[in-house]
This record gives C-alpha cells, sequence and structure tokens, in this order.
C-alpha cells in the first residue's frame, strides 16, 4: 500500500491543507494504485449516498397509512371545528337509561301495524299511542359510542393568529381525549413545526 | 383576542424575530437530518418528531442568546443525542435488509437492472452493518454534507480521528462491496 493511500478520501472530502493537498496531488498523478483506490473510494461514497436515499425511501413507504391527520387547509379546519362543537354540545346532552330507551323502542313497532290494519284507527290510535318523535333523538344518543379514545388535529397558526405573529412553518396540534361516555376529557394544544411546502395553497 | 393570550403572545415575538433564520434552516437540513436518524434506526415518524424537537429547542436556543457559531453540527448534535435517548430505537440495525420496499426505488429501470441494484444494495446493506458504531455514524454524518470538524463535535471525537475513521470505513466497505 502507498503512503499516501490514507488520505485519500480526505483529499476527496477537500479536508487537507493547501500544501498537502497539493503534494497528494502531484502524487495521484504519478501513481496508478491510488487513482484507481481514489475512483473507488468515489464510487463507494455514491453508493453509500444512495442507499441512504433508499433507506430513508424506503420507510417513507412504510409508512404510507398516516397515523395522524394533517390536516391544513381551512375547509378541513371548518369540519374539525364543527367536530369539536358537537363533541362539547354532545357532553352537555343528558343521558337516558338504556333500560327506558329499549322500552320506548319495543312499544314503537306494534301500533304502527295496527294503524294500517285496524279498520277502526282512533281506538287503536288511543290505546297505543305512537311515541313521541323526540324520544329516538336521546335514544340513539345513549347509544352512541366513540370509535377512538383520541384524536390529533393539526391546526395552522394563522387561524388562530395575525399574519406574520407566528414564523412560517410553525403550526400547533391538539390533543383531544375523549371520555367512555363520548365527552371531551381533556384537550392540550402544543406548538408543532410543520412541512413548510404543505402551507402553500 | 381575549386578555388570556397575553403569557403566549410574548414568547411568539420573540420567535419572529428567528423566524427567517430558523425556517431557512429548517428548509435547508430537514432532509438531512431525517436521512441521518433514518439511517441510525429511527422509525420515519421518530425522525420526524426528533428533527421538529430539535428545530424547537434550536429557537428556544437562539432565543435565549445561545451562539450561533456551527448551527448546523449544533443541530445534527441535538438530533444524535435525542435519538441515542430513544435507546430502543436506536439500537436498531442501519443495514438491516431493505427486503422488496427496494422494488420501489428502482421500478422504472430494466428488471436486470434492478436484480443487479438490489444485490448491489444488499452486499453494501451487510457490509455497513458489519461497522462498528463510531465508523457507521461517521460515514451517515458525512453523507449529511458534515465536515471534519463538525462531526467531531458531533461525537464528541478528535478531528483526526474522525478523519481516520472515515478513511478506514471507506476502505472496508470497498474490499467488501468489490469496487
Amino acid at each position: 500500500m502507498c503512503d499516501h493511500s490514507g488520505k485519500l478520501v480526505a483529499w476527496l472530502d477537500g479536508e487537507l491543507g493547501n500544501d498537502e493537498m497539493a503534494e497528494l496531488e502531484r502524487h495521484i498523478s504519478a501513481c496508478g494504485k491510488c487513482r484507481s483506490q481514489l475512483e473507488s473510494y468515489q464510487q463507494v461514497s455514491a453508493r453509500f449516498d444512495a442507499y441512504c436515499d433508499a433507506v430513508l425511501s424506503a420507510k417513507a413507504h412504510r409508512r404510507r397509512l398516516p397515523r395522524r391527520v394533517a390536516v391544513l387547509t381551512t375547509a378541513t379546519v371548518a369540519a374539525i371545528a364543527a367536530t369539536l362543537v358537537f363533541v362539547l354540545l354532545r357532553a352537555r346532552v343528558p343521558t337516558v337509561a338504556p333500560p327506558l330507551s329499549v322500552q320506548v323502542q319495543t312499544q314503537a313497532a306494534p301500533p304502527a301495524i295496527v294503524v294500517e290494519k285496524v279498520p277502526a284507527p282512533v281506538l287503536s290510535k288511543t290505546d297505543h299511542p305512537p311515541p313521541p318523535a323526540a324520544a329516538s333523538t336521546p335514544r340513539q344518543t345513549a347509544n352512541w359510542q366513540p370509535t377512538e379514545r383520541a384524536i390529533q388535529i393539526s391546526i395552522p397558526a394563522e387561524s388562530m393568529f395575525p399574519p406574520g405573529a407566528v414564523p412560517e412553518g410553525l403550526n400547533f396540534l391538539a390533543d383531544l381525549s375523549i371520555a367512555a361516555d363520548g365527552s371531551a376529557e381533556q384537550i392540550r394544544l402544543r406548538p408543532r413545526l410543520m412541512e413548510v411546502e404543505r402551507r402553500q395553497p | 383576542m381575549s386578555g388570556d393570550s397575553l403569557p403566549l403572545a410574548l414568547p411568539l415575538s420573540r420567535f419572529a424575530t428567528d423566524a427567517c433564520e430558523v425556517t431557512d434552516l429548517y428548509r435547508e437540513l430537514r432532509e438531512p437530518l431525517l436521512r441521518y436518524l433514518v439511517c441510525l434506526g429511527l422509525s420515519r415518524d421518530e425522525a420526524q418528531d426528533v428533527v421538529q424537537d430539535a428545530f424547537l429547542t434550536l429557537h428556544r436556543h437562539l432565543a435565549s442568546g445561545g451562539s450561533q457559531e456551527n448551527i448546523r453540527g449544533w443541530l445534527f448534535r441535538v438530533a444524535h443525542n435525542q435519538a441515542r435517548n430513544r435507546q430502543g430505537s436506536y439500537h436498531r440495525r442501519f443495514g438491516e435488509p431493505l427486503d422488496l420496499e427496494i422494488d420501489a426505488q428502482l421500478d422504472e429501470t430494466t428488471p436486470e437492472r434492478v436484480v443487479l441494484e438490489k444485490e448491489r444494495f444488499r452486499r453494501l446493506g451487510e457490509a455497513i452493518s458489519l461497522l462498528p458504531e463510531s465508523e457507521r455514524e461517521c460515514l451517515l454524518l458525512r453523507a449529511g454534507g458534515l465536515r471534519y470538524r463538525e462531526i467531531s463535535e458531533v461525537l464528541g471525537m478528535a478531528t483526526s480521528t474522525v478523519g481516520d475513521t472515515i478513511e478506514r470505513a471507506i476502505r472496508k466497505l470497498a474490499e467488501k462491496c468489490n469496487v
């Protein structure tokens, strides 16, 4: 092995001082083995770079299914706000005991059939009054269960602050915890740096 | 806005003064940082989190009047240390097989070329996985565009040692891959 071969990578990386660099360049022009090694090191460096890119791309493919919602358009933010309002309002709706809901449901079916088949509808209606229309709403409310216990919502900074107040690329992430009864349990707001390109309209 | 937003407004106004600098750095260094962290063994999501945390740390650093010298090396060091803190992820091997996912990177070439490239990547991946951790980290930081002096600051070793380590690692890879 040549005495200068230990400096070839440093020369490739431009890490040698001027004197050392000039000396090595003179040597390389005269030494075929060092030139061959230099070429080999360049190829390995390029392949190493390509391999790193491939690893990054491969892991990007692995996460095709997004684990969190990243939403930046105003329209979607409006939809999220509507959802939040819905969840918060739901927390205020008084819950109805499940047995009562079942009773309303079982009473509702027979009168509908009786009214159609019996020619004396007045009596039937009096005996079996149809359930009030409003009764179905609380029943559905009582049986509804949230499928997700935690929701993450990305909120663009410009929806909360005036232009220029927050640097480009900074957004906020709201962590919303939902209790077992469907009510909002906890909301935590934290800043997040997002990809700048996504913020283009 | 109501009065209770006042505490948030003060740090944000300070943030705005550093915004251009941090945003420029974010554009320039986000991808190299991501690549470095993913190659260390973190998942893409973990790497994304670490990069964001590193930039938030940078903001706090600049806002508190911290040194602006060698910010690139500083960011890589912060990210590197955060990756180390996620021990379970960090110790996943960089050289683990890419399996068939590599096809997605090569789908515009001929089948023969795909096979050839996969074989080359496989051999290189094996060779990388056999390198000592310090050599692998030096190569990754070098691939991220860091100078030897910056690498020495990230890894806490002498600059001359970085040069020797990189030289040794490249030579090993060249021998193992028959380049």
